[in-house]
């Protein structure tokens, strides 16, 4: 039955891109009986087994819901989840970034989830961490229950930094300390100008959003908290981009045009001294043997916002009662404390609640990511927007590619791209 | 003549039958969404929701958006380099690999090759090669002094010359197959008339070959100058359009306008405008070549 329900999704996915949908692939729900419900999400790492881990104990701990996971890359998940939605077929459950949200529930394909919040019938989820909740909320309703929390913290690499002559314990707490480690932490050996070790490694695409972060700590932004005005064309912004696409230009502290991926690639290759990152790295930084450690990223002048990448499990629009009975059963079976430290131990993730026992997560890491004043700091970027995608990956990517290239200049395209994103703004408000 | 007509009329019967399975495909897949493309290119439309005529509102919106603008630039940079090269290359190495040497198949072959390997693994490779940490390409490059500062594809200038360079690799050999073909067609006796009139290499080549080729001419530069229009694989999965969207061309941005920000409305209207630029260059190529077009 999985085989033939698989061949009939991927079936489906194939004829949906040619546009004409001829498969169904619903999920069943007898009158009162045991409820299926399939999912699909896009854990294919080392987070993945962690998760399924979670969903097999679910199913084996109840006879009326079981839940059919699928894992797909994100890419794809996006794309065929965008055809199978039009076609009000596809999954009945949806894991997906917080920033993506807004785009399906503006469109009315996501189901509201404010029941789950609204009494203690399912949990208490007053022990959630807010701002991992707080993502899934669009135009006051929220969509979505949090699967993830990824802070993005920093990585830096002990026996570089000692090598460097710096003290491996001590990795830079400011823009400033950074900056003075600089000199120490490049590394030219045939003196060509382009330096064999980086300062630190950050891709400028397809990754997680380091850049905003540092816009943050210098007092600005791409998009205000409240996701009505862009604030890329003002002067805080505009002096925290040129001082640290400066220290790029200038300084060389990191390749530019690197994907996430090249990024990682690049420390774990120990050809860069430090980078940011989320909690998915630690589990192939530990294979690979790197002497490392992790902490909050270095502060700027003003403030130390720790950018916080989450994961939602929406549900479609088209379930029945029935259906979204058993989908909150399996939210708030994700969240209980087992779940959470099977999750958090396995994955290297934080666990999301916030009053998990001592004991309860044994990954080191897990527990770094997951220390209260990492989950206190934990900023969302764009979560609420409609326009996320195409305000980041449009807009701002460019913009700041551009910078980075030298092929202008920051005080020049900021504003510009700021007015572009408050033009999306205004036509999404 | 009443027999003559039933005959007919059997053959044409006949005739519809076996073009019934291809033209119904045709109109399946060619023609029904071409029809759908412009008549949505006049709609706003997400995909989830119903389309909402807009009438004329996408192409006044292209006709200001710098975004198109950038995108026909570097679709038509592509074009123009991209076409005449691979036409030079493929006419110069079918030249070269239809006169008899030893290895003359396995040579046809490596050039042939690329091909018939799919974009996207040739993409995949390619950005690997030109990585700038570990790339062969440009360790090579260094060796030499011409490494770029930052890797090939992180820069706008060298990345759209990469995707360029790899577009013509990729392609050259397929049109190399047609212009043998061309060239094997050409009978020998015309070459040999031409020794006997003292013709140079160069003379025959301008009098006689070029001329006899002038219908796989016509064919192939139609062909590239589409395919380069066309281009999407290659730059979607080297650089997705990037850095700075110097690398994206129209049908690159139709992918992110439409699957990526759900703008289908005004994806289709640049859709329509790429098919208008492509139906124009196609008829003026046509006329171009069909006037020089040689019959024997």
């Amino acid at each position: 039955m999985r085989t033939i329900r698989r061949t009939c999704g991927a079936a489906l996915a194939a004829v949906a891109l040619v546009g004409v949908a001829a498969c169904s692939d619903g999920a069943s729900s007898g009158d009162g009986g045991p409820v299926t419900l399939t999912m699909w999400h896009g854990l294919t790492g080392p987070d993945g087994p962690a998760f399924q881990e979670v969903v097999d104990n679910f199913n084996d701990s109840q006879d009326e819901v079981t839940i059919e996971a699928e894992a797909l890359p994100w890419d794809s998940l996006y794309q065929q989840f965008l055809t199978a939605a039009t076609s009000d077929d596809g999954p009945d459950l949806v894991a997906m970034s917080a920033s993506r949200l807004p785009q399906y529930a503006e469109r009315g394909v996501l189901g509201s989830t404010d029941e789950f919040y609204a009494d203690d019938t399912y949990m208490d989820t007053s022990v959630l961490a807010e701002g991992a909740v707080q993502a899934s909320v669009y135009d006051g309703v929220n969509y979505g229950v949090p699967l993830n929390l990824g802070p993005v913290l920093m990585y830096w690499n002990k026996a570089l930094f000692e090598e460097a002559g710096l003290d491996p314990e001590a990795p830079p707490t400011t823009w400033e300390e950074f900056e003075e480690m600089i000199p120490d932490l490049t590394v030219d050996e045939d003196g060509d100008g382009t330096p064999e070790q980086y300062p630190i490694a950050m891709g400028d695409h397809s990754t997680v959003p380091v850049f905003p972060s540092f816009l943050w700590n210098g007092g600005g932004g791409v998009v205000s908290d409240d996701g009505t005005t862009s604030l890329l064309g003002d002067a805080a912004t505009v002096a925290a981009a040129e001082h640290w696409v400066n220290l790029v230009r200038e300084e060389q502290i990191t390749p530019v045009g690197m994907s996430g991926a090249d990024s990682d690639q690049l420390f774990q290759a120990e050809l860069a001294a430090i980078t940011i990152n989320g909690p998915w790295m630690t589990a192939g930084l530990t294979e690979a043997g790197l002497d490392y450690d992790v902490t909050v990223p270095m502060a700027g002048p003003e403030g130390q916002s720790i950018l916080g990448d989450v994961v939602s499990m929406t549900i479609s629009q088209r379930l029945t009662d029935a259906e979204k009975d058993a989908a909150f059963t399996f939210f708030a079976y994700w969240e209980s404390v087992e779940s959470q430290a099977t999750w958090a131990n396995g994955s290297g993730f934080p666990a999301i609640r916030t009053d998990m026992p001592g004991d309860a997560v044994t990954n080191e890491w897990a527990a770094v990511f997951g220390a209260p004043e990492v989950l206190e700091n934990v900023r969302p970027y764009l979560t609420g927007v409609p326009g996320s995608g195409e305000i980041n990956e449009d807009i701002f990517t460019p913009a700041l590619q551009s910078a980075l290239n030298g092929t202008g200049e920051v005080a020049d395209l900021f504003p510009a791209a700021g007015e572009e994103i408050q033009a999306i703004l205004d036509d999404g408000s | 003549m009443r027999i003559g007509r039933t005959v007919a009329g059997r053959q044409a019967r006949a005739a519809w039958m076996f073009l019934a399975p291809g033209l119904a495909l045709l109109t399946l897949f060619t023609a029904w969404p071409l029809l759908r493309t412009a008549y949505l290119s006049f709609t706003e439309y997400s995909l989830l929701t119903p389309p909402e005529w807009v009438g004329l509102a996408n192409y006044r919106e292209l006709l200001g958006d710098d975004q198109v603008t950038n995108a026909f630039q570097n679709t038509v940079i592509y074009a123009v380099v991209v076409t005449p090269v691979t036409i030079a290359l493929a006419l110069g190495l079918a030249m070269a690999l239809n006169a008899k040497f030893f290895g003359r198949g396995l040579v046809r072959t490596a050039v042939f090759v690329p091909f018939v390997v799919s974009l996207a693994v040739v993409s995949i490779a390619f950005r690997f090669l030109l990585d700038p940490n570990y790339g062969l390409v440009t360790h090579w490059l260094d060796g030499v002094g011409l490494a770029p500062t930052q890797g090939a594809l992180a820069q706008p200038g060298t990345a759209m010359a990469a995707v360029m360079a790899v577009g013509v690799w990729k392609n050259v050999g397929f049109y190399m197959v047609m212009f043998l073909a061309g060239l094997q067609s050409i009978p020998r006796d015309l070459y040999e008339a031409a020794q006997l009139d003292g013709a140079s290499r160069l003379q025959k080549f301008r009098a006689v070959t070029m001329p006899l080729l002038s219908n796989q001419t016509m064919l192939v530069s139609i062909l590239a100058a589409i395919a380069s229009f066309q281009v999407f694989d290659q730059i979607k999965v080297m650089t997705n359009g990037g850095p700075a969207m110097s690398t994206e061309t129209l049908v690159v941005m139709v992918n992110r306008v439409g699957i990526n920000n759900l703008e289908f409305g005004y994806g289709s209207a640049v859709s329509v405008v790429l098919l208008l630029l492509i139906l124009v260059l196609s008829m003026a190529q046509y006329f171009y070549f069909g006037r020089k077009q040689v019959r024997y």
